[in-house]
Formats: structure tokens, C-alpha cells, sequence
């Protein structure tokens, strides 16, 4: 069997398994930056201090340090991970606490008339967050949460370090038995590049898709 | 006096007493008391810094008062026990900036306040909002539009509509023409007029002295916190007891034309 009909299977195979992470770490990371973000703004103080810390805490670290804590440092306490619950959970707490940025920024940015004007209808501190704040704040986060979102789908690579299979992982291995580098990292460039720029263009769709007609001069 | 004088009962329905309201050296409210008769339109008045604004705020606790007393049929507001959040859906509140929801259309703008606070089914709160459109001259073809479509003048009728449907005992009003285009601001008043003569009780922070002519049953005229002078709106427009009242309310018929 030559190189391609050998590698192309293998790094598909790859594939699938890095879309296997993200379709579950991509909406889970946006599922927890809205919460953080929304706990640092809306949160009484203890809420806020926990979701702070859990924000500097797993921002602060390296992911390849939070792939290994999870993996190794979890076993040493007897909790055993698989490689693809630990590169799901480590993309989802990296990747949360920095997108709950943009949400908290975003809630900032509203306009405190929107909550006044909930507030004086009688909603709670919740319903106004849930009703009036978060369908505004989420829209204007989503050209940031794109951009991370673009970074997590690249950053999945690491999910090697805990022999995760996935497209780098199966092309590395590769490699050691083809000297071929340049052929395979090419191949393995356009696979990420395809993925990302669907993601791109799918991001975008939705942006228009969620656009508020009048309030947005122009979206294209 | 006012227009329907006629449908002003006796009971009160709002009290305010002793308002003090404190921001860091300066303080804004040093006194204020007064009640609003169900089916009543009492206008407030008076220069900017007066404390006008924040008055209306400390009646739906959206600023808290630092001393004094808040009553709504009867409940006390300003009592910690008191849950304002349920008390707040009984008191309607129109801003000076419309404060409408960006992302709702002016329908779902209405709506919301229905579906979501008082939990009404979908098509009760549906019924119910078109009919409070209808009400301020919002027509169907607006209904789909989102804020942002809308001129101010219609921004504010569609916040007025939002805070009409929900049945409020009293309607709050800051200063709801200051932030529009003169030729938008008739549209506004005379939808506030149409719901003084239907009896809906009415507050209203304005500097329009031709709405508190023909519509007021009073004018409370504030000034550096205290309600200064109060009466029927002729009397404290045409011929008030203090020199600051004359002289406000002098620049202000010359500004706005007089009647």
C-alpha cells in the first residue's frame, strides 16, 4: 500500500475524532462563558469571587498543564480520564473562562435603560438577564466567541499530549514510519483550514441570522 | 382644574412620605410628600436638578431612598418585607430615553412584561398587547417593526402601550417628550391625554405647560428637593406664590410658546 492510500483513511480517521471533541467542547465552552460571565456581572459577592477565580484560575494555566492535570494529576487521585474526556474537558474550561470574557464585556456594554426598563416592569434580576440582557450581550459577543471558537478547533492539535487520536496525533505517528513531513503536515494545514473556515463562514451566517433589523447599520 | 375632575374618586392610591434621597455631599430630595387620587394627572414640575427625576425613581424603589415612605394601594413599597418586584408590574414607567427592548419587535416589547412577569398564556398576552397598541395609535403595520425602525415619537407611544397593558394602578412618566423632535412631541401628549380622560392615573415629570393646562389636576412645582408650591395647574402657572415658581414657569411659556 503506497503513502496516500494508507495516510488519507488514517487522518480522516483523525479527523472525525478532533470533530468529536469539538462538537461537544465548543458548545459547552460557550454554555459556560455565558454562565460565568453572567455569575461575574449578575452574581452576588461569593458567586462572583468563585467565578472570578475559576476564570484567572484555568486562563491562567497552560492548556498543555491542564491536559496533563486532568489526565495524569487526576490519576494519581484515582479519577482516570479517557484521552477524549480529558481533551473535551480541558477545551471546555480553557476555552469558557476566555470566552467568558467577551460575554461579561458584552454585558457591560448594555445600555443600563434596558435594565431599568425590566426592572420596572416587575421582572426579577434574573428574568432581566435571561429575557432582556443575554439575547443582546450574546449577539454583540459573537464576533469574539468566533475568534475562539476558530482558536479551539486549531488548539484541539494538543489533544495529543494525552494520545488523544486525533489529526496531529495519527499524523505524528505516522511520520516515524514515512519520512514525509511536508506532504503529511500540508495535508493535516488543510484539514484545519477547511474546518475553520467553515466554522468562519458558519459563525458569520448566524451573525446575520440573529442580526436586530435597524439597530445594525450594516452587517456584510 | 383639569380635565375629568368628574372621575378623580377619593381614594388614594399613591402616598408618598418624607423622601430623602442623599448622593454622596449632595442631597437631591429633602422632604417630598404628596398622594395621587385614583384617576388623577398630577404633573411635576420644575427646573432640572430638583430632583424630579429621582423622585419618580424612589416611587418604584428603582433608586432607594434613603429615609421616608412609599405606598401603593395601600401597601407600603419601602417595607423590606414587601416584594417589589410584584409590586413593581402594578406601576407603569415611561423614560425620557424610551428605554424599548433592541431586540424585540414593538409587539414582543409589549408582550414581554405579560408572558414573562405576570405569566400569561401566549395568545392572552398577544390579544392583550395589540389591543394597548391600538390604544396609542400604534397600528398593525408597526407591530413587526423592531425599535430601531421606529421614529421616537412612535418608540415612545410603543413604551407607553408596554406599560398600559399590564393593568398598572398608576403610570410614571419622566419627562417623556424631552428626548424627542418638537414636531414628534403633539403624537405623544395626546396619547398621554387620551388615557388621563379614560381615568388612567397619571404622574408626569414634564416641562409641557400646555399638557399640564389642559390636563393636570394638579402641578407639583419642586425646587432643590422640596416640593416648593402646589394647586390647581392655573393657579400655580399664572399666578404662583413664590418668585422662583413665577419666574421658572415665565421662561418656560416663552420657550414653548405660551398658550
Amino acid at each position: 500500500m503506497g503513502f496516500w492510500e494508507e495516510f488519507i483513511p488514517l487522518v480522516l480517521h483523525g479527523a472525525v475524532n478532533t470533530l468529536w471533541v469539538l462538537v461537544i467542547s465548543i458548545p459547552a465552552s460557550v454554555a459556560l462563558a455565558i454562565a460565568l460571565g453572567s455569575a461575574r456581572v449578575y452574581g452576588n459577592a461569593p458567586i462572583k469571587a468563585i467565578a472570578t477565580a475559576f476564570v484567572v484560575t484555568f486562563r491562567g494555566f497552560p492548556l498543555v498543564v491542564t491536559l496533563f492535570l486532568l489526565f495524569f494529576g487526576l490519576a494519581d487521585l484515582g479519577i482516570y480520564l479517557t484521552p477524549y474526556q480529558t481533551a473535551t474537558l480541558a477545551f471546555v474550561l480553557c476555552g469558557g473562562s476566555y470566552m467568558s470574557e467577551y460575554v461579561r464585556g458584552a454585558i457591560r456594554s448594555i445600555d443600563i435603560g434596558q435594565s431599568l426598563a425590566a426592572r420596572a416592569l416587575g421582572m426579577t434580576k434574573f428574568q432581566e438577564l435571561i429575557y432582556i440582557i443575554l439575547p443582546q450581550a450574546i449577539r454583540r459577543a459573537l464576533p469574539g466567541l468566533s475568534n475562539e471558537i476558530i482558536y479551539q478547533i486549531k488548539y484541539s492539535s494538543l489533544a495529543f499530549v494525552v494520545g488523544y487520536e486525533e489529526i496531529f496525533a495519527v499524523s505524528k505517528t505516522f511520520i516515524s514510519r514515512y519520512f514525509m513531513p511536508l506532504q503529511v503536515f500540508m495535508v493535516d494545514a488543510a484539514l484545519y483550514l477547511a474546518m475553520t473556515t467553515a466554522a468562519a463562514y458558519g459563525l458569520r451566517a448566524l451573525e446575520y441570522k440573529l442580526r436586530i433589523p435597524g439597530l445594525e447599520m450594516s452587517i456584510r | 382644574m383639569g380635565r375629568g375632575s368628574e372621575m378623580v374618586g377619593d381614594e388614594i392610591v399613591l402616598r408618598v412620605e418624607n423622601i430623602h434621597k442623599r448622593y454622596k455631599d449632595q442631597e437631591v430630595l429633602k422632604g417630598v410628600t404628596f398622594e395621587v387620587r385614583r384617576g388623577e394627572t398630577k404633573v411635576i414640575a420644575g427646573p432640572s436638578g430638583a430632583g424630579k427625576s429621582t423622585l419618580l425613581r424612589c416611587i418604584n424603589l428603582l433608586t432607594k431612598p434613603d429615609k421616608g415612605r412609599v405606598w401603593l394601594e395601600g401597601v407600603e413599597l419601602t417595607d423590606p418585607e414587601t416584594n417589589i418586584n410584584k409590586m413593581r408590574q402594578k406601576i407603569g414607567f415611561v423614560f425620557q430615553e424610551f428605554n424599548l427592548f433592541h431586540h424585540l419587535t414593538a409587539l414582543e416589547n409589549v408582550m414581554i412584561g405579560l408572558t414573562k412577569v405576570k405569566k400569561l398564556p401566549k395568545d392572552v398576552a398577544r390579544k392583550k398587547a395589540e389591543e394597548a397598541l391600538l390604544t396609542v395609535h400604534i397600528t398593525e403595520d408597526l407591530w413587526h417593526k423592531y425599535p430601531a425602525q421606529l421614529s421616537g415619537g412612535q418608540k415612545q407611544r410603543v413604551a407607553i402601550a408596554r406599560a398600559l397593558a399590564m393593568d398598572p394602578v398608576i403610570i410614571l412618566y419622566d419627562e417623556p417628550t424631552s428626548a424627542l423632535d418638537p414636531q414628534l412631541v403633539g403624537e405623544v401628549l395626546r396619547v398621554m391625554e387620551e388615557l388621563a380622560r379614560k381615568g388612567v392615573t397619571g404622574l408626569v415629570v414634564t416641562h409641557e405647560i400646555g399638557f399640564a393646562l389642559e390636563v393636570a389636576d394638579e402641578i407639583l412645582f419642586m425646587y432643590g428637593g422640596r416640593i416648593l408650591e402646589r394647586g390647581p395647574p392655573r393657579e400655580v402657572v399664572f399666578s404662583p406664590k413664590h418668585e422662583v415658581t413665577r419666574k421658572f414657569f415665565e421662561n418656560i411659556t416663552k420657550l414653548y410658546g405660551g398658550k
